[in-house]
């Protein structure tokens, strides 16, 4: 089955199971894929105005160099005869027909996320996908391809901290109720029992409709429900561990319990949770875009996936409005799930044979 | 055992009185309240405008009487601090009256039940279509691990997993709901408007028709879940022991999967089954939305956005009992197939 892998010795023990899953993992390839794409593109969508953005990324005026993605420059200092901000694309077709030598670089897709395009185009919006718009328009005349790209990076980094904290709280708790025990226990558990029968979308509803939610507020919400399932599982991961010799063996030695719970107990009860962390987020990219959907998310005009969708089935004639925020929801919750999946079978210590 | 469950039967009264508890005090705080709504009614409509009233209401209610104010205080019961309307409501539930809707006018009972019918209709189709389809599914990619079904049938479910139901059900209705697209299933609703009028027949051919969709939305999430957990299952049991003895003795494959394997293999998907009481409140808010069905899911959202309060804390009440109830049922249903578990 496996390489001969255990053959290698190693000073450091908790590197070399590392090692091991990572190298089991490798072999998985629509795990190993899906993880680099997901990385990749993280981790490109952070420097996302260098691709799709409404700014210039260079602009040659005069013979002297602007860089507008990182400055305001309003429309006069280029000479446009416009109000406000300077809109560089028709700049750049400006300064095409001047024929001056002054040039402006655009990113390779140049539209804003929340930048109305009704004055550059014709029609009523929602405007089908085009050459020049991938995905359409929204209903307000925004470019919906941009506004899928920076979807994705609010909708990941938003899932992945509320993930983060929703470990920290559920491990702490669970970790408190399964190494104590006893009467500590017993009324966790009431209190875990009281919380987790609350309906979280209600909750969400009610608050919402008391202030308006933004990003923090959303993530503490979510983080304050998501947390229940892991602290029963580490609660039991406790339980059993507490049980076994080496606990005793470190009480026996005078161990403290901060000791016993940090060093001993705790990193052999968390890898079960942690190969389970994919599914999280993607249940948490989930519960974003239905709220999104239901119009309790993200303020507008962030740009959610969930928004489109709602949109989408409030004009179902205008497919591409369901259509594509549903293609980036599912490649990326694909991904998730199999990064996840290849994860659980590189930290599954039981391989089954079978006799026949 | 019998002291455990009597144990866990009488554990559900305070966590009830937590959820209650807590959730009755969340409603009071919400601004706009049923009060606050009839205020504005009135005052918007002696001024003639029955425009959509707003979330905020603020401001100054002079020209209502306070006389005015203090008998919608007292219908609606805020004339008492709190606690008082917590016992008053707590009172009248262990008397089985769950209250009146402000919205609707009649008792939140009927209310909610007037629901039942779809929410069971649904959630019974979708339960029995899920056990139906994925414990055998799961059985044979078990049997057959490793092979390009299990690995085409692994990649589809997932596939489905990634998809939101709501949001499937959204992309159908763009394609077959007669948008751009096709004409071929409805937009919506859980029958036609004139049902009542059809034959018997052209009853059951819209029912159906009606159907469809909104089930294959509720569905497409489900599979990967119970189909996973079906194989991991029969995986695990065919690399036991007891297989290979019952190998060993000459039986047959059919034998060995079914009349051992499968056996043990069930148990812990059998304990799914408790939850089975829920089915009466079973109903997804949002593929109830997206398919414009009046069930459940959305009565409990409308009872929030309209500030019905006595159908939000019934659906509550309803829904949190069965829950705590479900959980309890599948714990004896776990201890009943495998004698080997002991609650302590």
């Amino acid at each position: 089955m496996s390489e001969k892998t255990d053959n290698e010795k190693s000073t450091k023990v908790s590197a070399s199971i590392f090692k091991k899953r990572w190298r089991k993992f490798k072999t998985l390839k629509r795990g190993y894929y899906s993880f680099i794409a997901i990385v990749v593109l993280f981790t490109l969508s952070f420097i996302l105005p260098l691709f799709i953005g409404r700014d210039a990324l260079i602009v040659n005026y005069n013979g002297n160099y602007h860089f507008p993605i990182f400055k305001y420059y309003s429309a006069e200092s280029f000479g446009q005869n416009l109000q406000g901000e300077a809109n560089y694309r028709m700049l750049k077709q400006q300064f095409k027909e001047e024929e001056k030598g002054n040039w402006v670089l655009m990113p390779v897709y140049p539209f804003g996320p929340n930048e109305n395009l009704l004055s550059e185009m014709d029609g009523n919006p929602p405007h089908p996908p085009s050459a020049q718009h991938w995905a359409g328009t929204d209903d307000r005349g925004r470019d919906v391809f941009a506004r899928l790209a920076y979807g994705f990076n609010i909708g990941l980094s938003f899932s992945i901290i509320v993930t983060f904290f929703a470990y920290f709280i559920g491990v702490s708790i669970g970790a408190t109720l399964g190494f104590f025990g006893g009467r500590v226990d017993f009324f966790g558990l009431r209190l875990i029992e009281v919380w987790s029968t609350l309906p979280f979308l209600y909750v969400i509803i009610i608050i919402s409709s008391i202030i308006q939610p933004n990003f923090i507020l959303l993530v503490f919400i979510l983080m304050m429900f998501g947390w229940i399932g892991i602290s029963y599982y580490i609660r039991g991961e406790f339980y059993r561990e507490k049980a076994r010799d080496y606990v005793s063996a470190a009480v026996s030695m005078g161990a403290k319990n901060k000791t016993i719970i940090f060093k001993h107990v705790l990193p052999n009860s968390l890898t079960p949770v942690i190969s389970y962390a994919p599914f999280a987020i993607v249940a948490n990219i989930f519960s974003l875009v239905s709220l999104d959907f239901l119009g309790f998310g993200l303020p507008p005009p962030t740009p959610s996936w969930g928004q489109l969708m709602q949109q989408g089935l409030s004009n179902i004639e205008n497919w591409w409005l369901i259509a594509t925020p549903l293609m980036a929801l599912f490649l990326t919750l694909l991904s998730i799930t199999f990064i996840g999946e290849a994860i659980r079978e590189a930290f599954d210590p039981k391989v089954y044979s079978r006799l026949r | 055992m019998t002291t455990y469950f009597l144990r866990r039967f009488l554990l559900i009264i305070p966590t009830f009185f937590g959820i209650t508890l807590i959730t009755f005090m969340i409603l009071q705080f919400v601004p706009g309240g049923p009060l606050e709504m009839e205020i504005m009614k009135i005052r918007m409509g002696g001024r003639g405008n029955t425009g959509e009233s707003g979330s905020t209401t603020g401001g100054t209610t002079q020209n209502i009487p306070q006389t005015a104010i203090d008998e919608l205080k007292k219908f609606y019961g805020f004339d008492k601090p709190i606690h008082e309307r917590y016992m008053i409501w707590i009172t009248n539930l262990l008397k089985f009256d769950l209250g009146r809707s402000y919205v609707y006018g009649e008792p939140v009972w009927d209310v909610i039940k007037s629901r039942f019918p779809v929410s069971i209709y649904f959630g019974l189709i979708g339960f029995l279509l899920t056990y139906l389809i994925c414990v055998p599914l799961g059985v044979y990619k078990a049997v057959k691990n490793g092979s390009l079904f299990d690995f085409i049938s692994s990649a589809l479910v997932f596939i489905g997993y990634s998809i939101p139901g709501f949001a499937f059900g959204a992309l159908m209705l763009v394609l077959f709901g007669g948008g751009s697209f096709w004409d071929v299933f409805p937009l919506g609703g859980f029958r036609s408007e004139d049902w009542e009028s059809m034959s018997f027949f052209g009853k059951i051919t819209d029912q159906v028709h009606h159907t469809i969709l909104p089930v294959a939305s509720y569905l497409i999430g489900s599979f990967a879940t119970l189909t996973i957990l079906t194989k991991n299952s029969v995986i695990e049991n065919l690399s036991q022991d007891y297989i290979r003895t019952a190998y060993s003795k000459g039986l047959s494959e059919k034998r060995v999967i079914f009349g051992h394997a499968l056996r043990n293999s069930l148990i812990p998907i059998a304990t799914g089954l408790g939850h089975a009481v829920s089915l009466v409140l079973a109903g997804s808010l949002l593929i109830e939305r997206v398919f414009n069905i009046n069930g459940i899911g959305l009565l409990g959202y409308e009872s929030i956005v309209q500030r019905d309060y006595p159908v939000t804390m019934g659906i509550l009440v309803i829904s949190s009992l069965l829950l705590l109830l479900g959980n309890i049922i599948s714990d004896m249903i776990y201890a009943f197939v495998d004698p080997r578990i002991r609650f302590k």
